[in-house]
Parts: C-alpha cells; structure tokens; sequence
C-alpha cells in the first residue's frame, strides 16, 4: 500500500494541511495537491531554475526539496509576492515594464531569484546580476531584459535588509 | 479559455499598431495566474508515465509487466499488445490520411527512446516507480546511429531542392579565386521551458485536449482523425504555451497514448512528458553536412556557387533539413548549383527548429563567404556589399523590400566595423584575443488565411477572438493594438481570447507566418465591426443619431460622435444600451471570395494547403538581418566569450517593436548557443541520446550572454502583409553561428567548420 503523511505547511503566511506520499517533492504538492501552479517544472532535476521557491527566505529549487522537509518552514511562492491588495512586487512590475519574459514559463522561478538575489545583495553590477541569475533558465532568452530588470528593481529596493522583512 | 486584461503603461500611442506596448497578459505571468496545459484542475485525473526503448533498432518481443500492474495505484498498462484502435491522420499538408492503422506504441522499434509502453496510476510518483518495473524483451536489428556510423548510405536525393542556373561548375573552374570546404551542424533541441504533455478528457464522444499548441486547430484535426472523431468532437485548449520554436505544432505519439488511456479507463489522464523523454518524443534540427565552393575574380566578384548539402532524418519519414535554403538569395550570382540529400539514420524523425533550412544554410554560405574574403584580402564586409543582389536571382522575381544593405552598412557603423584589422589574431587584449564577424540571415514571407472575430458587449467591451496563438511572440498584444487601432477604441477596453481550436481558424504559429496573417483578418473584422455599428447608429430606431442627418459618424477613443463633434457623444456602452443589443459579433477571414465553403475554410484552418510561400505573388518577400559579433577568446584556454553584438533587421514594420525586440533578442541568444554550446550527443553503441538533460544539453544562460544590440531598418512592405510587417521570430536566429565562427577564425586564425566551437577545437 502507499502511505501517505499529514503535513501541515507555512506557505505565503497561510496554513495548508495535506496528505501526501512522502516522496512527493515540494514542487508537485504546490502544482498538484494544493493547485497553487504558479511554480513551474522545467525540468524536473534540478537544472533549470523554473521552480524556484523560498524557504526561509532563501531560494531552493523546489523539485529537489521533498514537502515533508519544509514542514514547519516558511515558504514562499510567486502567489505570495505581489501585495494583498495585487499590486505588483517591485521585480515583477520591472520584469513586465522591460518585457523580462516572452513564454512566462520561467518566469516565477526568474522573478523568485531576482527577489532573493536582491536580498542576497548580488544585484551590484549587471555582471554580478548575470551571474547570480544563472541558474535560471529562460530559452525564450529575455536575459537583457531580465539583468534590466533585476538592476531597477534593485535600485528601487531601499535596503536589503528591509526587502527580507517585507517578502518574509 | 482565458480572458486576457491589459495592463497600461507608457501614454495612449502605445496603444496603436507600432506602440511599444507592455505585453498584454503580462500581469498574468508575473503573478504565476497564467495557466499552462498541465494546470487545468481536472476531476478524477489520472497519470501516465512513458516507458521508451533502450535499443536503436529492432522488435520488442515481449514486456513483461507483472511487477509493475501489481504496484499500488497502478491502472492500467499499455504495451504493443494493445490494440489501441487507431487510424493514420494526414499530414501537415492536408494530405488525405491512409487506410491504415496507427500504433504509437509499436512492436517494432526504430530509434533509441522511443516509447513503446506507459503506466497508468492514481498519482504520478505511483506510475513513474511502476514504469521502472517493466522490463522489456527486444530482438535487436541493425542501425545506424547517426551520420558518422560507417552504415549510414548516401540516402536520397531530393529532386525538388535541386536548383541551378547558369553553369557553376564551369564558371566555378574558370573563377581566379577558389575557396571550397564542409560545413557540419550537429543535433540541436529545442528546450522550450516548459516540457510537453497533456491531459485528455472525454466525455462521452466529446474530447478535450489541454495541450501546449502552436496550431489548435490542425492539431485537432490530427487527433481527430486518429480517433475517428468528427472534427467537432475534438477541442484543444491552449492559451498559454511555454515555448514551442517549433516543437509543438502537431501531436505526438505520446498524445495518442493519453487520449487512448483516457478512453479505456473513462477517467481523464494527465500525461508529463519527462524532461530527458522530450529529447526523444519529437525531433530537434536533424544533423546537416554541406560542402560549398565559391568561385570569384580577383576583385571579389561571385561567378558561381556549387553547394551539396546532406541532413539526417529517420528510417521511417522523410524530413529534409533545406542546407540550400539561404544560399541561393543572400548574394548576387549567375551560376548557381544546389543539391540536397536525406540520410536515414535510427532517430526520431527531425522537426523545424526555429529558422529551418535556412539556419544550418547560412551557417554554410557566410561561413564561405567570409573564407573567400580572407582568400581575397578582402574586408568582408566590402566582399558582401559587392556581390549585393539586386533582385531574386533564383525566382527571378524583383525584391518586395531588401534592406539588407543597410542592415550591413547601419549595423556596421553601431559596431565600429571600420575600427578592424583585418589580420587574424591582430587585435587583442592582454591574454585575450579578440575577432569580429559578421553573418548575415533570411526568412521568407509565408502567409496563410486566417479568420477573426470581433464582439463588441452591452457594458461597451470589445472582444477580439481567434484560435491563434501566444507561446510569447507577443499575440495578445498586436491584437489587441490592430483592434485598438482599426476601430478607435482604447486598448484597455479590449479583451483578447486566443488558444482554443472552438474559437476562428488561424495560421500555425510557425514559419513566422502568425503575426501578418492574423493581424490581416483581425484588422479586416475590426474595420467590419466598426462600419457595422455606425450603420447601426444611423438608421437604427433608438440611436441619437439616427436623426442627425449625419452620412457617417466617428469612433475615437471609445466614443461615437458626429464628424464635427457638434451633437451627441456616446460611448460603446450608452451606444448599444441604445441601440438595444446585447452583442455585436462580426466574423470575417481573409480568404478569397471564391473560397468560402465550409470545407473551404476546414483545409484553409486545419492543413497548410492554403498556406503562400514567398515568391507565389509578383515580388519575392523575406526578412533579412546582418549580425555583427565580438569575441573573447582566452589564448591558453580557447574559451570563446560573446562580448557583444549588433544586429540589424529588415522586418519591415514592427506592429510592437518592444515584443519585436524581445523575439530578435531570443533568436540572436538561441544562434549564440547553436555557435558555442548545443549539440546532441550519440551513444555509437546503441543510438541513445547521452545529453538528454539540460545540465548536460547546455543552452545558454544568462551569464553567457552580453548586451545584445538590435536595430530596425525596415520600411513597410504592404505586398507581404496587410499592416506591412514581415516576419520576425524567425530571422533572429539566422546568421548568428556564422557570425561568431567567423568573429572566433578573425581572433584565433582558426576556421572551426563544425559547430559548436568548443575550446578543444582551438586548443
């Protein structure tokens, strides 16, 4: 028989509880047990970027991390970035002002990391922005218009420090 | 079906055909509201993993599948034993399909991957450790696993890429200066982001289909033809798709695995094509070989050109990947010889990848040309400019437009051209060499009819419907400008419903062929729907202006007035409040009068039958583009870097040149990876793809990539398009391998004729 396992997960600041297989990944009980599809699967493997989440803040590719890990963790997704009220992130506003994207597939895992590379203060100089946004891919290749992006979203973030308390 | 609502930026003027406009759904993509095919909450689903052959060739002779039917959640287990009750469908031409059946699990196996069993179970972790279970019997035949396996033949020539005039191989002999070499492209994949897959439903003869497609309706009348369903008994639901480049155009084998498992079980199945299956479930660019010799005098003008191209496809369809594509309109020659022959090799059988035929072509021709320039002595730039054609020398046709000179000459001056040194390996920077190139690139006008809706509603919205789609060429957005412009309402009035086979037959997006020809149609019915309801404002019972006096009315900015703004204004809602109706549908298509029947209008919307190519009218109509690329190559190490590039392009009118800017940009970055990266790599023992994963299959990510230039130096060309455009998603990538190679030979002094460079090929 396949067991299942009760979870009781922190995502975006809300409670969802869950049963699941324990092999399922974070990734597929986002997509498929909680239909929260805004993380995307690229790949699978951990090679593409697209389902870029944060755990505590930090960003982790959510295919490789099991759901049963992040219990009692603070997750966040690309549901969670925009204001209450939809006003649009930062990041996000820059990404659709700069056409960051063309597809949107790898979108929210690009939008995921521009957040955390900001908070991280990797967003110095576009050579430092290319770099820490490489794990991410983009085949439709926006990635011109993604460093523009992540650079005036940068600017427009005061601080890091307040940045981590306010997507946190 | 997704109702799209703009979100405005920038003044009004974005607004109208050439504004820069913010893409249209963008909202819904940053905010991860945009619903890709395997997002659609389905009731009851069920998941299907893919089982694929690990043999090149032969029989599968038995599969044993007791452990896995036995594991928890398993369903059901489809192997070559099931007949699944299929019929062969018609081709992308709109061939009629032939009497026979269609096994897309098949007992005999024809290249290494493909799939010939799956797994059906409740959750996907339940079929994807069952799948893993099933152990397959082959009797293994001979194969050939890709063009360099000593078994592969000469193949087959194609009698209908022959093309010549003049006499090359005499003028070829008699030219003062020779160059010839081979030019080789690898495998290339496409790697949309998001892998293909699907979930089919049935309900009881009805069929839908959420599928990422780059033409709903000629895929479903591929499905239906398969399941022997009326075309109206199948939908396919596609508004937002993760990338396609090619790939996604028609249905696959693994598609018919899901609707047939979906059928037999009675309960709606999701199937995710994994990413490393995806390198097998559906071709890439095939493989291609090309040999060219240029003949010349001494002053570099071109006598002739003899080209003999081969590309891989597989043993079991024809697919040529054109190597002769390019080569006969980029230059001015009056002895011109082309050949092109097909390999058949134990592959999946090879599909378009953004900028077929003519991408592999250009790699070859402007590779060659630039060897003939170094052969002369001869600034490349010059050598190009000299031989610049003055009209289509294959078609004999005159250009429609060909700003192709001044892509070379603007691109050049953004560049700095004339700041080069000629020598290779005479520019550098400490331990880095430095070498510029230039590739030039083509894609040809292709157009297709297509259809349109317009609804105008009571609360003064407007819809603009159609069965095209946006897998991010930006469709939502130049429709909703063409409508914005052609009936003078503001485009955040506008809604735009697009990916549905339900809604009005479209072009495939591919080719570069979706933006002119739907923009044609909407433009037509949106000039429709506007004389429709001022007719309707001046004789209608209801309407203020029935009485005016007035012959026609304005429609500006979401209100009707009269011409001289003197009496009542209303807008669209207070309009049809009162003129009492709930909706105005107008429904108009561009093909011709004479072609209205409804089986007229299912070829035109679900086969390529009506589809025009280039030089079907007067003139010859492409796009055209001039790249110019720096290198960095580290002496020690032969690590080549893009520093920079300028690229310049004959697009003709730019309907969003944000969007248009955006797709150059991508292609460019595509052709960056085809010059430096990509390349499908072969197991010699057994015909598996060994990269079949895109750690391993390395496309480019954003560190590899630098400031990337575009320019735009079209002019509107009205005889390809009804707005003036020509396409752009495709041209991008056209030219960019040449134009590295050539920038890589410039620093190095080494030609690397066979793609990707990689450093070992400079070491």
């Amino acid at each position: 028989m396949t067991r299942t396992i009760h979870l009781n997960l922190d995502i975006n600041g809300r409670a969802h509880a869950l049963d699941v297989e324990p092999r399922v990944t974070l990734l597929d009980a986002l997509r498929d047990h909680l239909q929260m599809t805004g993380t995307k699967k690229g790949c699978d493997q951990g090679q593409c970027g697209a389902c870029t989440c944060h755990v505590d803040g930090r960003r982790v590719l959510s295919c490789l991390t099991l759901a049963a890990q992040v219990e009692g963790r603070q997750v966040n997704t690309i549901e969670g970035i925009a204001g209450e009220d939809g006003t649009l992130h930062a990041v996000q506003a820059a990404f659709l002002e700069h056409d960051a994207f063309q597809c949107g597939y790898c979108t929210p895992g690009q939008i995921m990391s521009a957040v955390a590379c900001i908070r991280e203060g990797h967003a110095g100089s576009d050579a430092e922005i290319r770099e820490y946004m490489s794990g991410n891919l983009c085949r439709c290749g926006a990635y011109n218009s993604i460093v523009a992006a992540v650079r005036e979203a940068a600017e427009a973030v005061n601080t890091p420090v307040r940045e981590t308390a306010e997507v946190a | 079906m997704t109702i799209m609502v703009p979100r405005k930026h920038g003044d009004a003027s974005d607004g109208m055909v050439g504004g820069r406009l913010s893409r249209f759904e963008g909202n819904l993509k940053v905010t991860g509201a945009a619903t890709y095919a395997l997002e659609y909450p389905t009731e009851g689903v069920v998941h299907a993993v893919l089982v694929q052959s690990t043999i090149a060739a032969g029989k599968v002779v038995a599969v044993d599948i007791s452990r896995a039917s036995a594991m928890p959640g398993v369903l059901l287990v489809l192997t070559p034993e099931d007949d699944l009750g299929l019929r062969a469908a018609g081709d992308w031409a709109g061939t009629a399909p032939k009497d026979e059946a269609y096994y897309p699990l098949p007992r005999n196996v024809q290249f290494n991957g493909q799939s010939i069993a799956a797994v059906i179970a409740e959750s996907r972790e339940q079929a994807a450790e069952a799948a893993r279970l099933i152990t397959v019997s082959y009797e293994e035949t001979a194969s050939v696993k890709d063009l360099e396996d000593p078994a592969a033949g000469e193949g087959k020539m194609m009698g209908n890429l022959t093309v010549g005039w003049g006499d090359a191989e005499a003028a070829l002999a008699a030219s003062d200066v020779t160059i010839e070499a081979e030019y080789r492209t690898p495998r290339e994949y496409h790697v949309a982001m998001e892998p293909h897959g699907l979930i089919a439903r049935w309900e009881g003869d009805q069929l839908t289909i959420w599928e990422p497609s780059q033409w709903s309706h000629g895929m479903a009348r591929m499905y239906a033809e398969w399941f022997s369903l009326p075309l109206e008994n199948v939908r396919i639901i596609s508004p937002f798709i993760g990338g396609g480049f090619g790939s996604k155009g028609q249905p696959l084998a693994f598609g018919a695995v899901a609707v047939a498992a979906a059928k037999k079980l009675g309960r709606p199945v999701k199937l995710a094509v994994t990413r490393p299956q995806n390198f097998t479930s559906y071709g890439g660019r095939a493989a291609t070989r090309q040999k060219i010799a240029l003949g010349a005098t001494k002053d570099g003008i071109l006598q002739a050109i003899v080209h003999r191209g081969y590309s891989e496809t597989s043993v079991y369809a024809d697919y040529a990947e054109q190597t002769g594509a390019a080569t006969p309109v980029l230059y001015k020659v009056e002895n011109y010889s082309s050949e092109h022959r097909i390999v058949p090799v134990n592959t999946v059988t090879p599909g378009a990848l953004r900028g077929p035929g003519k991408n592999p072509s250009s790699y070859g021709i402007e590779s060659a040309m630039e060897e003939l320039a170094y052969a002369l002595g001869m600034d490349p730039l010059e050598l190009r400019l000299k031989n610049y054609a003055d009209h289509d020398y294959q078609s004999g046709k005159p250009w429609s437009t060909r700003r192709l000179r001044e892509a070379l000459t603007e691109g050049a001056a953004a560049f700095g051209w004339e700041k080069r040194s000629h020598e290779p390996r005479s520019m550098r920077d400490g331990n880095t060499l430095i070498g510029w190139g230039i590739g030039c690139g083509t894609f040809p006008v292709i157009r297709a009819p297509s259809e349109a809706m317009i609804r105008i509603l009571k609360n003064g919205r407007v819809e603009v419907v159609s069965g095209s789609i946006d897998m991010g060429q930006g469709t939502y957005t130049i429709l909703a400008q063409t409508a914005s412009e052609a009936l003078g309402v503001p485009v955040d009035q506008i809604d735009v419903l697009l990916g549905d086979s339900r809604l009005p037959g479209s072009a495939i997006a591919g080719g570069s062929m979706l933006a002119g020809s739907i923009t044609g149609a909407v433009h037509k019915t949106a000039v429709a729907a506007r004389d429709e309801l001022i007719g309707l404002a001046l004789s209608e019972a209801g309407s203020p202006f029935r009485d005016t006096g007035a012959n026609t009315l304005s429609l500006a900015a979401g209100r009707v007035s009269l011409p001289r703004d003197d009496g009542p204004s209303l807008s669209l809602a207070e309009l049809m409040t009162a003129l009492g109706r709930d909706t105005l549908e107008i429904r108009r298509n561009t093909l011709s009068d004479d072609a209205q029947t409804a089986e007229d209008q299912r070829r035109a919307w679900t086969t390529m039958a009506k589809v025009m190519g280039p030089t079907m009218g007067e003139f010859s109509m492409h796009s055209w583009c001039a790249h110019f690329a720096e290198v960095r190559v580290d002496e020690d190490f032969g690590t080549v870097r893009v520093s920079r590039m300028v690229s310049a392009f004959d697009c003709g009118r730019l309907y969003n040149p944000k969007m248009v800017e955006s797709q150059w940009r991508g292609g460019i970055i595509m052709g960056v990876g085809q010059a430096l990266l990509e390349e499908g790599i072969v197991d010699a023992r057994n015909g598996r793809t060994i990269n079949n994963n895109v750690g391993d299959y390395l496309v480019p990510t954003n560190s590899d990539i630098p400031d990337l230039q575009v320019i735009s130096v079209g002019v509107p060309d009205l005889n390809a398009s009804a707005l003036g455009g020509k396409g752009v998603g495709e041209v991008g990538i056209v030219g960019v391998a040449p134009a590295i190679a050539n920038a890589v030979f410039h620093a190095t002094g080494k030609r690397v004729r066979d793609l990707p460079i990689t450093l070992e090929k400079l070491i």
